[in-house]
């Protein structure tokens, strides 16, 4: 199994986010396959085509245009089918009531992304990290929450 | 309705394994969590048969030998944390002992192979039970704290924040309010 | 009181009218009854005596028709035959009388036919001797038998006659034994029934006379309460009206005129005199709540606009509510009060108070705008400056490297900046949502987000117990974060924090800080009180405004926004904060929220 790719997926609309993310995966040494998209209307297309493979973690970022995160959030957990992907919100906001809300929604990890590159490939492999323990070592995924 | 069930996965994972492979027809021993020995020779055409069984159930057949001790390790983990009895000596005397192996060797093969200290995968652990006791008992958070050998509640509130993130209060807030708002979901 | 009295009294009146017309009647009844018995006793004795005169005269008609007889046999003389002759209708007349006469009485006409009968007899036997006295050659034997039988029927008629006389004489006795009885307690009755009746019309008496006491006490109270609600409506700017629901009749008070600009009384009250003065705008708004006024017994206060007769508008707001008087007619009474000063200042506050909001509205959505949306540049900048770091760092020059280093701790400070007044900002703009909630559960939450800290530090909180209150309960975990945290940074170098948190319930009179203009209001006083570096109490003030900071930042890190959010959010629950302080000594920073 440690010779499989963790399948990673990213929805973020701002390019520059794209590229730090992508680039920190590319840094760390982990196996993983990182896609992304630029909003949600173009994820959910990718998440609800029958030969996607489903990511292992999906990072979201809240803000975006057409379909914003918690509008994917939202139909991620309602679609059976989706139930197991690891849900990360990727967002700048830091305002408690709305961190609460998402994970009341079902985020299992919430990201303020941070401002330091350094940090942030910390913060990625710690989440794909957690993740990999909870698909591994019979962690009850309801329990999952987890904020950075 | 909407039920909350609490369990072992240890002990499913093994009465899985049981059933299944007293269905199969085969004859084996249990040696420990999530070890066992078959008392025969299996062809690898059976082997390929037995690993299409239990990957329903999300089990795997761990052949690499490295992964065999990660396994082992995390097995006695598990068990150490779990236990009742307090432990008087430190968890890595512990892990060595069980397994007979010196422990910066384990502590080497486990990092390599899951990206993760022992001693991480332990807070882990212990964080995990913490939550489910949370949720499931109506122990107060300095019980929790006694049950799982903190020395303070201080202590396991840093521990938990640092972990997960969050305070334990904030956890507990979120999972009722999900809680709730899947019983209102459902009616 | 006096007035429920009046109002009962009509009743009480006619029950003793009506009592003392039913005396009456019944003492006439009796009177009639007496006069009616006195006049039937005196036809009695009236009658007794023409009975008895007309069995005198009976008996002396028969005897006459015998001496006649006996005369006419004595002489043959047919003179003496004539009294005979004419005593048969005599006394059959005579008999008529009486029989009709006691035609009453059972007894007498019993004793009447058994007379009826001898007198028959005896005519018989008058006739039979007549007839054997006619013949020449009569029997002298069967003469004196007739004779001797007339005889004996002449004494029973006598006997009969007597009878009769001795029972009607009974009979009148009797009578007059009833009549007398009955005259005996007839005076005694009427006189009781008098007396009962005057008792009564007294009694009648001294209750009006009471009620007219309190009625003329009554109308002077009412003449003066007139007069001063009169001055009232001067003074106060109303007028008053009332709308009889029974005669549809309409009164004006004196001001009411005065407030549309005309002289008292000068015109007849009616609504359609009154709609003349409303302003055409506002006249259907009018006519709708009038039309309130029969359905509802409350007319709800609304405000319309008039036209004086001098041509000012003025505001002018109604009020009224249906009144039951006393003799239970309904009366719509209100009152019109001008309120177009209070109009005027009203709709410029509402004015001022419309911009204010916008103008508020505008700088929060700003501050939030501006600090949310700035985070994301410089996180940017920081993001990339980082990656040059881990890059490309050995390739700049010293000089270059010391400029990067100086960019990045600028970047620093300015998020730190930015964040703190995003939270001030939110503070400000976060739905207020209250709900109940424990304060010492939000210490606890407070106390385990600073765990890492206080364990740093070797702090100890120390708190009692601390109410339940209608909050917003992350601003209220924030205020104590915040506090918390500022304790435990300005702790003395080599002293470990010891923060103590009180909380005592006080009514506003006992504390000198807060407002005495209302004493029952009840206030928590929450203390927290740290043992660290403190500062000079002069600036205890100062330490709340945005920006304001005491230490250098290369001393103490921080924003001066902190203490400032803390004000913020005890102002968003209508509470007031201070802090109090001395150099080395510590502060206390003292909460208090409303109780209620």
């Amino acid at each position: 199994m440690t010779t499989d790719f963790i399948n990673i997926c990213l929805a973020d609309d701002d390019e520059d986010d794209r590229l730090f993310f992508t680039d920190a995966f590319e840094e760390l040494k982990i196996n993983t396959k990182v896609s992304t998209f630029n909003d949600g209307v173009e994820l959910m297309n990718y998440l609800n085509h029958e030969d996607s493979v489903l990511p292992n973690v999906l990072f979201l970022d809240l803000n975006m245009p057409k379909k914003n995160g918690v509008e994917c959030l939202l139909e991620i957990k309602k679609n059976e089918k989706l139930n197991d992907i690891a849900i990360a919100i990727y967002s700048t906001s830091s305002s408690e009531e709305h961190i609460e809300e998402t994970f009341i929604n079902g985020a299992n990890i919430y990201i303020k992304k941070p401002n330091d590159f350094d940090n942030l490939k910390k913060i990625l492999s710690e989440v794909v990290t957690i993740n990999w323990q909870y698909h591994t070592s019979g962690l009850n995924k309801d329990n999952f929450l987890m904020r950075m | 309705m909407k039920v909350y069930l609490k369990f072992d996965y240890a002990q499913l994972t093994k009465k899985i394994v049981q059933e299944k492979l007293s269905e199969l027809g085969y004859k084996f021993n249990i040696i420990g969590f999530g070890e066992f020995n078959f008392l025969e020779k299996i062809p690898s055409e059976k082997v390929a048969e037995i690993t299409a069984v239990f990957k329903e159930y999300g089990i795997e057949i761990v052949e690499n030998q490295k992964s065999v001790l990660v396994q082992k390790i995390k097995d006695a983990i598990v068990e150490m944390v779990n236990s009742d009895k307090p432990l008087n000596i430190k968890s890595s005397v512990y892990i060595a002992d069980k397994l007979n192996l010196s422990y910066a060797y384990l502590s080497n093969v486990f990092s390599e192979v899951t990206y993760t200290s022992i001693e991480n995968f332990i807070i882990i652990q212990k964080i995990e039970l913490a939550k489910q006791l949370m949720i499931n008992t109506p122990l107060n958070l300095t019980e929790i704290s006694i049950q799982l050998n903190y020395s303070s509640v201080a202590h396991l509130s840093t521990q938990f924040k640092h972990t997960t993130g969050m305070t334990p209060s904030a956890f507990q807030r979120i999972i009722s309010k999900r809680r709730e708002l899947s019983n209102k979901n459902n009616n | 009181m006096n007035y429920l009295q009046l109002h009962k009294s009509p009743l009480f009146l006619k029950i003793i009218f009506i009592i003392s017309v039913a005396v009456i009647f019944f003492i006439g009844g009796i009177t009639f009854k007496h006069i009616t018995v006195l006049k039937k006793s005196s036809n009695y004795v009236s009658n007794s005596h023409e009975v008895n005169t007309e069995l005198e005269r009976l008996i002396s008609f028969i005897k006459d028709a015998e001496t006649g007889q006996r005369g006419y046999i004595l002489t043959r003389d047919k003179k003496f035959l004539e009294p005979y002759l004419k005593s048969k209708n005599l006394v059959k007349k005579s008999f008529n009388e009486v029989s009709k006469l006691t035609k009453n009485s059972r007894t007498q006409q019993a004793n009447l036919k058994k007379l009826l009968f001898f007198i028959n007899k005896r005519q018989n036997y008058l006739s039979k001797t007549l007839y054997l006295t006619e013949q020449k050659n009569y029997d002298e034997k069967q003469l004196v038998s007739n004779l001797l039988i007339g005889k004996q029927a002449m004494d029973s008629i006598r006997l009969k006659i007597e009878d009769m006389m001795i029972a009607q004489k009974n009979l009148l006795n009797n009578r007059q034994k009833e009549y007398e009885s009955t005259m005996n307690y007839t005076p005694l009755l009427i006189y009781l029934t008098l007396i009962v009746t005057l008792i009564l019309i007294t009694i009648a008496f001294i209750k009006m006379n009471r009620d007219l006491i309190i009625l003329k006490s009554t109308i002077n109270t009412l003449s003066v309460a007139i007069e001063a609600s009169k001055l009232a409506e001067i003074v106060g700017g109303f007028g008053s009206w009332q709308y009889n629901l029974e005669t549809h009749e309409y009164t004006f008070s004196d001001n009411e005129y005065r407030l549309l600009g005309c002289e008292p009384q000068s015109f007849t009250a009616s609504v359609e005199e009154f709609y003349k003065f409303v302003h055409p705008d506002d006249l259907q708004h009018v006519i709708d709540n009038a039309n309130i006024i029969p359905t509802d017994s409350i007319l709800p206060p609304f405000t319309y606009r008039i036209i004086r007769k001098d041509g000012e508008v003025r505001y002018f707001r109604a009020l009224g509510r249906v009144v039951t008087v006393a003799s239970g007619e309904k009366t719509h009474i209100g009152t019109t009060s001008d309120v177009t000063e209070e109009m005027y200042a009203q709709n410029f506050i509402e004015e001022r108070n419309r911009e204010l909001e916008s103008n508020n509205k505008e700088l929060t959505a700003f501050n939030y705008i501006a600090s949310h949306d700035l985070q994301e540049p410089l996180r940017k900048i920081e993001t990339f400056l980082s990656r040059l770091v881990s890059k490309d760092y050995d390739n700049l020059s010293k000089s270059g490297q010391q400029y990067v280093s100086s960019i990045q701790s600028s970047a620093k400070r300015m998020r730190v900046l930015i964040e703190d007044l995003l939270q001030f900002s939110r503070t400000n703009k976060a739905e207020k949502v209250f709900e109940e909630a424990n304060l010492n559960s939000l210490l606890d939450n407070a106390k385990q987000e600073l765990a890492q800290v206080i364990e740093e530090k070797n702090g100890i909180i120390e708190s009692n117990t601390l109410p339940t209150l209608h909050v917003i309960p992350f601003q209220i975990q924030q205020l104590f974060i915040n506090l918390i945290s500022n304790s435990l940074k300005y702790s003395k170098q080599d002293v470990a924090p010891v923060i103590k948190i009180n909380s005592t319930l006080i009514s506003a009179q006992e504390d000198n800080f807060l407002p005495n203009n209302n004493n029952n209001a009840k206030y928590y006083k929450i203390t927290i009180e740290d043992n660290g570096i403190g500062f000079e109490q002069e600036y205890a003030k100062k330490i709340f405004i945005l920006f304001n900071r005491l230490h250098n930042k290369n001393e103490y890190a921080g924003t001066g926004i902190g203490l400032a959010i803390c004000k913020k959010i005890v102002e968003n629950h209508k509470g007031f904060i201070v802090a109090n302080a001395e150099l080395n000594e510590g502060a206390t920073f003292t909460i208090y929220i409303p109780a209620e």
